[in-house]
């Protein structure tokens, strides 16, 4: 140890040193020139000359005087290193093209990597995050495990109080709300939470406190928290901001807290993504609420030491022991069915719904992962053929006394060198692409975007990386070194070189470029399937006209609280209202009302029983509708009638029922259905089915047609009708939008709007996710395809080169410009084809993990595979043109001449 | 056949030029020109010590931490680069004699047995 640090110290006092030595020389040549004159006689001059002569060369003494104090590895290491330098210096091309390659590879695995680990490991920024958990329910039903992702408010209420693995149990619930007062009238996202949801997390907010809860928590009802984004964006980051009043949809509240800058929490819905952060909180207890309007996730932190079975088995115990809650009231009113064993589900909060995005970023690490593979195969590519080019140089080195070691170290330096250039400019191609595509990106696709940062851990992996590609690019060459005979190589050094060639390494090269052209069907493949089974999803009929003759659909939300409508009738009474303006506005051709709209997020299911028959076994949508609808719509109506005016509470209550379900219950068609009558849940009602409809894909073209039992609006009592939204189909959306606008607040002027759009913008949304991985994985499959085309196209260059003289032979023997052509483009093609044929099979193999990110589309698809391996095939050819189009121009006199 | 004559004056057994500094040392501290000259004194000459083993010599006995550097002011009043032995140099020193006694004696029992 001590002798390493005495080297350090000398590595930095070298000039010390230098001086030092100068100093103790001068002084022994004096020494020696004084004991010269006096013992020979000599004269000073003569004296100082003979001394010197006697000293020696002193540049030599120095270097010897110095050695001891060297780390001769790191010396050598440093010299190597100028020597790479100086090589990639005086062949830019190869400079360039490997640095680019090496750049675009280890860019895009250090940007994908950086969203993977932000998105699924970087710990959340909540003291021991590992300790939080979702709770939900699952029961196990005649056609398989239904799943519940929310509570009702009076599960929440019984399980809180007793549960002991839990050390806090939270609940919240995500809303919008209209702030006014203090700002500028603004729709912004927020929660509803227990008053114990931060002390849950674990996190205080920056100024203020956070909820009281216990006995304390009524005195908070009127209370807010807000984000640290909202507090700077829209209060001027007021100092004195707390304490003081604000309107949160109409109601003032006392601000009594700011969020810290970096709190965050995206509330994850499995299937949908990640909800956009919420800017405001909002304290509820949801007294008395059996589930009629409320919706609770809940946030649980376990005890230290308790596992999450542990919890589970707790948690089950509880739910179901009737004396804390009755079953019928666990989840969302009559989501669960009675009588049947319901389970608590506990998942880690981290890994909570991300299972689709893991494996959308699993697959994107698979496939810029293959782009570095080939950009590897490519520089080490491209050494092969300098090495081949620099046989004469490393020869010389060689028969001058330089160990073959020696040699593959000055090899795998100028590796180590490329590599890490290559790193740094991936790191910056990293940041600029995140910085670039991360706003682009659509919403609730990625959880956590804020945990996307290039920090030390995603360098570490950069480094990796680099250290990979370093034996990749330089280990090749270097074995092939250790194969070859190099000695011999300086007797052919002369011109012979060239003719001889490197038959080895040529055939080391060739199985190279194959294998990247392998790798890039691979990938292209993926991106064929992909684009595919996109193409597919876009082509699937909706059920519905978003747009057509008599123009588009334009949609208006909104929410009616349930302090401002209590009762259901004083939701009808808005919603007639409304909707009785609008119809007649300019340019509304028709109009309707439904609570649930399709493409949206929101979804209400429940099963259902067909008189005369045992309850069904299928989940149905149950919509509740206006008159009109269909016809607004634009789905077509089989049998019966539509709802009309008409169909009003007091009227006898009835119901449409889609195509789907005709055919699973009424097997003599739509007729056969009409008349009959239905019971739907939470309801005791029997309905009269008095109309048949077409299938539409109410949830989105990735979900399958669902089947759907339509109620009139009018004749809905439960609180599910207070999400309104107003269709209508218009010829002038933007206008029309804007006259349902000024209606909804004319009739109601303190009601936030939720969203305007048009139908064809919900159809467009619900295909951002597969657009959005098709385009990267082709963008990938496309990088892929450049970098092995460049290897193809250098290797074919080389090649031509190499065989100048035999084509110039040929060619002097008779040969036309179509069999050179030929055979330089029969060669490309023997590449080609040997890699497309491995490349086939690999992809037979790997496609199955895009299984469940494909529509309508098998892993072997068979259209992609063959269009994909001909293209492939096209641009091989076409990357091999080029040389051979050099090659036929070969002047046969001038080739023969030069040697 | 010149050549082998000539390096037979200087040539040190592996070892011994070290051995030789430290013995020197041993004695009092010392700079680079008295080592030199005391070695080149004491064997009556037939020790000639080049200043191109010398130095680096001493470099590598810093290095190992046997000697140490001082710079003091020589008898003649001029500023001179001083060694000095440490605990482990002498203990070197005694590392070194056995080893060369040794070495010596094996080398005069083979010339002995012609």
């Amino acid at each position: 140890m001590g002798s390493v640090l005495r080297r350090l110290l000398f590595f930095f006092q070298r000039n010390q040193f230098d001086r030092d030595l100068e100093d103790e020389l001068r002084f022994h040549e004096e020494m020696k020139t004084h004991a010269l004159a006096d013992a020979d006689g000599l004269s000073e001059d003569q004296a100082r000359a003979a001394a010197r002569r006697r000293i020696g060369n002193p540049l030599r003494l120095r270097e010897q005087s110095r050695e001891p104090w060297r780390f001769a590895t790191v010396e050598t290491f440093a010299q190597d290193v100028r020597h790479a330098l100086r090589m990639m210096r005086r062949d830019p091309g190869f400079t360039v093209t490997a640095l680019a390659t090496l750049a675009l590879g280890i860019g895009l695995n250090t940007a994908i990597f950086s969203v993977a680990y932000g998105v699924l490991w970087r710990p959340l920024p909540y003291p021991n995050p590992e300790r939080l958990v979702i709770v939900q329910s699952s029961q196990q039903t005649g056609t398989g495990v239904r799943t519940f992702s929310t509570w009702s408010p009076v599960s929440y209420e019984g399980l809180r109080p007793r549960v002991t693995t839990l050390e806090d149990l939270a609940a919240y619930s995500s809303i919008d709300v209209q702030l006014t007062g203090r700002v500028e009238p603004l729709q912004v996202h927020a929660l509803d939470v227990s008053p114990n949801f931060f002390a849950t997390l674990g996190v205080n907010p920056a100024r203020g406190r956070a909820f009281l809860s216990g006995a304390a928590a009524p005195d908070d009802d009127r209370a807010a928290i807000v984000s640290d984004r909202l507090w700077r964006s829209s209060l001027n980051a007021d100092p004195t901001i707390v304490g003081r009043s604000i309107s949160v949809d109409g109601v003032p509240r006392t601000l009594i807290g700011v969020l810290p800058p970096d709190f965050s929490f995206r509330p994850v819905v499995p299937r949908l993504g990640a909800l956009p952060e919420a800017d405001v909180f909002l304290p509820n207890r949801w007294s008395g609420d059996a589930g009629q309007s409320a919706f609770l996730w809940l946030l649980g932190r376990m005890r230290p030491g308790v596992t999450r079975e542990r919890a589970e088995a707790e948690l089950t115990a509880l739910i179901n022991d009737p004396s804390i809650v009755s079953a019928g009231a666990l989840g969302t009113e009559g989501a669960l069915a009675a009588g049947v064993r319901t389970r608590a589900r506990v998942f880690g909060l981290q890994a909570y719904g991300t299972e689709s995005v893991r494996a959308l970023l699993l697959i994107l690490l698979g496939a810029v992962s293959f782009v570095l593979l080939i950009a590897c195969v490519n520089v080490a590519n491209l050494q092969m053929a300098r090495l081949s080019a620099r046989r004469g140089e490393l020869s010389v080195r060689m028969a001058l006394g330089a160990g073959r070691r020696r040699i593959v170290r000055q090899l795998l330096t100028e590796a180590v060198v490329l590599s890490l250039l290559g790193a740094a400019l991936g790191v910056m191609l990293a940041l600029l692409a995140i910085d670039l595509t991360l706003p682009l990106v659509p919403q609730f696709v990625l959880p956590r975007v804020g945990g996307i940062v290039i920090d030390a851990r995603v360098m570490a992996f950069c480094l990796g990386l680099s250290l990979v590609s370093t034996l990749l690019i330089g280990l090749v060459p270097a074995l092939r070194l250790s194969a070859a005979g190099f000695g011999e190589g300086l007797a052919l050094h002369g011109g012979d070189a060239r003719t001889t060639g490197d038959h080895q390494g040529e055939r080391l090269r060739t199985l190279l470029v194959a294998a990247q052209i392998a790798m890039t069907l691979v990938l292209l493949i993926g991106a064929g399937l992909l684009i595919h089974s996109f193409v597919r999803l876009t082509s699937l009929p909706t059920g519905f006209e978003s747009n057509g003759r008599d123009g588009v659909l334009q949609i208006v939300r909104v929410t009616l609280p349930e302090r401002l409508y209590d009762k259901p009738d004083r939701i009808h009474a808005f919603a007639r209202d409304v909707l009785d303006r609008i119809q007649h506005l300019p340019g509304v051709k028709s109009a309707s009302v439904i609570n649930s709209v399709p493409f949206a997020m929101m979804f209400i299911q429940g099963d259902f029983q067909v008189e005369g028959l045992p309850k069904s076994t299928l989940n149905v949508g149950l919509p509740k509708i206006e008159a009109g609808y269909f016809k607004t719509m634009g789905i077509p109506l089989l049998a019966g009638r539509e709802f009309t005016a008409g169909d009003t509470a007091a009227a006898p209550k009835v119901a449409i029922v889609s195509e789907r379900v005709v055919r699973e219950y009424f097997p003599g068609g739509p007729r056969e259905a009409l008349g009959r009558r239905v019971r739907l849940w939470g309801n005791s009602d029997w309905l009269s089915v008095v109309g048949v409809v077409a299938d539409i894909r109410q949830r989105g073209l990735t979900q399958d047609v669902q089947p759907m039992i339509y109620a009139p609006f009018q004749q809905d009592h439960s609180g599910l009708v207070r999400f309104v939204a107003f269709v209508a189909r218009t010829a002038t959306p933007a206008s029309a939008a804007e006259g349902i606008r000024t209606e909804i607040r004319r009739a109601a002027p303190e009601l936030p709007i939720e969203s305007t759009r048009t139908m064809d913008e919900a159809v467009a949304a619900s295909l951002a996710q597969p657009r959005f991985r098709t385009v990267l994985v082709a963008l990938f499959a496309i990088a892929a395809t450049l970098i092995a085309t460049c290897g193809l196209y250098g290797l074919m260059a080389y090649t031509v080169t190499q065989r100048r003289r035999e084509i110039g032979v040929r060619m002097a023997l008779g040969a036309g410009r179509g069999d050179v052509l030929r055979l330089v483009l029969t060669h490309a093609l023997r590449i080609v084809v040997a890699g497309l044929i491995v490349g086939l099979a690999g992809a037979a193999g790997v496609t199955r993990v895009l299984q469940r990110f494909l529509f309508g589309v098998t892993p072997t698809d068979p259209i992609a595979f063959t269009i994909v391996t001909l293209l492939l095939m096209a641009v091989g050819l076409l990357a091999a043109w080029l040389p051979a189009r050099r090659a036929t121009r070969i002047d046969p006199w001038a080739a023969l001449r030069a040697e | 056949m010149k050549e082998a004559r000539t390096k037979s004056k200087n040539e040190l057994l592996p070892g011994t030029l070290e051995m030789l500094i430290l013995k020197t040392l041993s004695i009092e501290s010392m700079h680079g020109y008295g080592i030199a000259q005391h070695i080149q004194m004491l064997s009556a000459d037939v020790l000639t010590i080049e200043e191109g083993s010398l130095y680096p010599a001493l470099q590598r006995m810093l290095a190992k931490r046997w000697v140490l550097a001082e710079w003091k002011t020589s008898a003649n009043n001029r500023r001179a680069r001083f060694y000095r032995l440490t605990t482990a140099g002498k203990r070197q020193l005694g590392v070194e004699e056995s080893r060369f006694s040794e070495m010596f004696g094996a080398i005069m029992r083979v010339m002995k047995t012609t």
